[in-house]
């Protein structure tokens, strides 16, 4: 293949066999033409995707008089700060927040507990049963969460041995939030994936089964804990029905359950304030998340491979 | 520094394959002991079964005079060194030498006086910071053997810890790992499917087929009296040259003949194998080892020592040539000749060669063992013979 210098030929031979090939590319025709379609098509993604969130952002922090009248203008009257400030203390939204942070925070964690322990008794302890459960565990998957829904609601508020009901407390979210089969499988695959060797290295090492999971299978499993936390912390930061159903104590419900019904309780520029609130967690969240854990394995140099 | 005993050691697996039978084998303290075979052998079963990775189906292993069937892997007290390093991918090269430490408590200034001269030892003093993935495969490897050196342990396990490096690497690293072991004089047992890192390093090598030992001798010894054609054509490279052939007596001289070629048995064969005489008009198999057999020019001509072949293949080493004919008439048989590096051959020309038939060898046809004069028994599974 002839190299031809420059940016065009550099991300061809980077990607392979491309729609348009570089010497095509070099005709004024195909350059324009096609070069034009590409921006179109990446404004209109951006504006598609972006969009909303740009607009939400501009909303915020306009009177809404202004949002009313002129929707698309920018600030034909100034900035309103206030509905910020409005929507954090007046209608408490800085409250439901924190509620909000602390119940993704729990189920993290209860999420990420169950899944690391089930997953290393099971990929790594392999006890004789292993495969029963693995295989109960995926057959719990093809259940519909709808139906677990008044199953699940009974056993929180009696839940057996315990005998004390859940309703208005934040364990009614955490502890179910780690009955996630999808988790479990997804972290003992992961496990499955890594090295016996070095499992059995600190064996011999000296390292027993808690040991050998603090210091040596957490640590190699960052990139699967990221999946997880970013699935968990999500699906926390938005679930509504089932935190409706178990909290109905208005002070300990999320932004998710508290939102709908704020709208009715305020303006339309402190309830658009406060829905950008509700939205920098995931925003924020994923721009970390992206660079910190959804890249590369982290096993280089472990093993010759 | 601990004696390390099979007792009759058998590894079944559920499907009931046994990947090692009735292993019984003595390995001092302070020993070298390399176990060779082809791939599925049993040899690094056996050796995971010393370090506690696989249950013992059968018999019993000591260590130190201790039974550790039931003894987990760290409380065992040995160290391995893993095919592929298996080194702790998060860990500095610092942290993985003294992981080990750590888990048995040792007090700090003593986990950095041990990691400090297991590094210099290993020449990582550099690299102490720096995690696995930046080291090249040769550190990594030595890593990996420091990892067990810290340790101090009763014995080292190795599960062919040179397979992954480059031919030149590998001999430099195997110089130091023999070198480490003479200074430590700590009991090893070396894996291998490499039978030329088995001659070099080991003391004894124990070399091991579908799970049953075959022979457990000194290197040397093992090279110049095989128990049976497998050993014979396994160790040395390259491999022992083997033909049917038939002993006849002509004058009063014992013959071995096979296709057109006659080699008379020189005294000291028959004097080394008695029992030679009992398979006079018999089949045997005749095991030339390629160095046995010099181009006619470099070595003096005899009668009764001389073949006339022609050859097929020339492979020049440099130091010496390689030199392929066909050992019987229809070529189905090609022996490979170690010459001298001037040797005229040419391929497909006719060539005189000699045998130096002192040093020829013979084994039974139907079970393969080699016939010496001593009392050789086969187990009831009819492979495993000891000359000793």
């Amino acid at each position: 293949m002839i190299a031809f210098p420059g940016r065009r030929s550099r991300s061809v031979e980077a990607s392979g066999p491309a729609l348009v090939g570089p010497d095509e590319w070099r005709r004024p025709l195909v350059k324009w033409g096609f070069g034009g379609a590409q921006l179109l098509l990446l404004v209109g993604l951006i504006v598609i995707g972006l969009g909303p969130l740009v607009w939400l952002a501009k909303s915020a922090i306009t009177p809404t008089n202004d949002t009313i009248t002129y929707p698309m203008a920018l600030f034909p009257h100034g900035a309103a700060w206030s509905n910020l400030r409005e929507a954090w203390t007046n209608v408490q939204v800085g409250r439901y927040f924190w509620n909000t942070v602390e119940l993704a925070i729990g189920s993290w964690f209860v999420q990420v507990f169950v899944a690391t322990t089930a997953g290393f008794a099971l990929s790594v302890l392999r006890p004789k049963y292993a495969r029963v459960i693995t295989a109960l565990l995926l057959t719990t998957l093809f259940v519909p969460a709808v139906v677990l829904l008044v199953p699940l609601y009974v056993e929180i508020v009696h839940p057996p041995l315990i005998h004390h009901s859940f309703i208005d407390s934040y364990w009614a979210v955490w502890l179910p939030a780690g009955a996630s089969a999808f988790n479990v499988v997804l972290v003992t695959r992961f496990f499955d994936n890594l090295p016996r060797e070095i499992f059995e290295a600190a064996r011999i090492d000296g390292a027993g089964p808690f040991r050998l999971f603090w210091s040596v299978v957490l640590p190699m499993s960052r990139p699967i804990l990221g999946v997880v936390s970013v699935f968990a912390v999500l699906a926390s930061w938005k679930d509504f029905l089932w935190p409706l159903l178990v909290l109905t104590n208005p002070d300990e419900q999320p932004l998710s359950v508290r939102l709908p019904q704020i709208q009715a309780q305020t303006s339309l520029g402190v309830f658009l304030a406060a829905l950008f609130i509700a939205s920098l967690v995931p925003i924020i969240g994923f721009l970390i998340f992206q660079r910190s854990f959804l890249r590369g394995t982290g096993l280089g140099g472990a093993i010759k491979g | 520094m601990a004696a390390i005993e099979f007792h009759d050691v058998a590894k079944i697996y559920p499907d009931g394959t046994r990947a090692v039978d009735s292993l019984d084998l003595q390995i001092r303290e302070d020993e070298f002991m390399v176990f060779v075979g082809p791939s599925g052998c049993g040899k690094t079963t056996a050796l995971r079964m010393v370090a506690g990775l696989e249950e013992i189906s059968e018999g019993t292993i000591t260590i130190g005079g201790r039974i550790v069937n039931e003894v987990q892997s760290k409380d065992r007290d040995v160290a391995m060194v893993f095919q592929n390093y298996a080194l702790y991918p998060h860990m500095t090269v610092a942290q993985n030498l003294a992981f080990g430490l750590k888990l048995r408590k040792f007090d700090k200034a003593e986990v950095r006086r041990r990691v400090s001269v297991a590094a210099a030892t290993l020449g990582l003093e550099d690299y102490l910071d720096r995690k696995p993935s930046a080291l090249s495969g040769g550190q990594r490897q030595r890593v990996a053997m420091g990892r067990a050196i810290v340790r101090e342990p009763h014995a080292y396990l190795m599960d062919e810890p040179l397979s992954n490096l480059d031919a030149q690497l590998r001999v430099q690293v195997r110089a130091e790992i023999q070198k480490l072991q003479r200074t430590l004089g700590v009991t090893t047992i070396y894996v291998t499917h490499d039978q030329t890192a088995a001659m070099t390093m080991g003391d004894r090598i124990a070399v091991m087929r579908g799970g049953t030992l075959q022979q457990v001798d000194a290197p040397e010894q093992v090279y110049r009296r095989p128990v049976n054609r497998f050993v014979a054509g396994f160790i040395g490279s390259p491999a022992m040259n083997m033909v049917n052939a038939r002993l006849t007596r002509d004058n009063g001289d014992l013959i071995v003949t096979f296709g057109q070629h006659r080699l008379a048995i020189g005294d000291e064969v028959l004097s080394a194998r008695p029992a030679l005489r009992a398979h006079e008009g018999g089949d045997v198999v005749l095991g030339i080892r390629p160095e046995d057999i010099e181009d006619a020019k470099f070595a003096a001509e005899a009668p009764g020592r001389t073949l006339t072949v022609a050859c097929t293949l020339r492979e020049a080493l440099g130091s010496e040539v390689l030199v392929h004919f066909g050992a019987l008439d229809d070529g189905s048989t090609t022996f490979i000749a170690r010459v001298d590096q001037l040797t005229t051959a040419r391929m497909g020309e006719p060539l005189q060669l000699v045998v130096d038939t002192s040093r020829l060898h013979f084994f039974e046809p139907a079970s393969g063992v080699a016939i010496y004069g001593e009392r050789t028994h086969e187990t009831a599974s009819g492979s495993v013979a000891v000359a000793r």
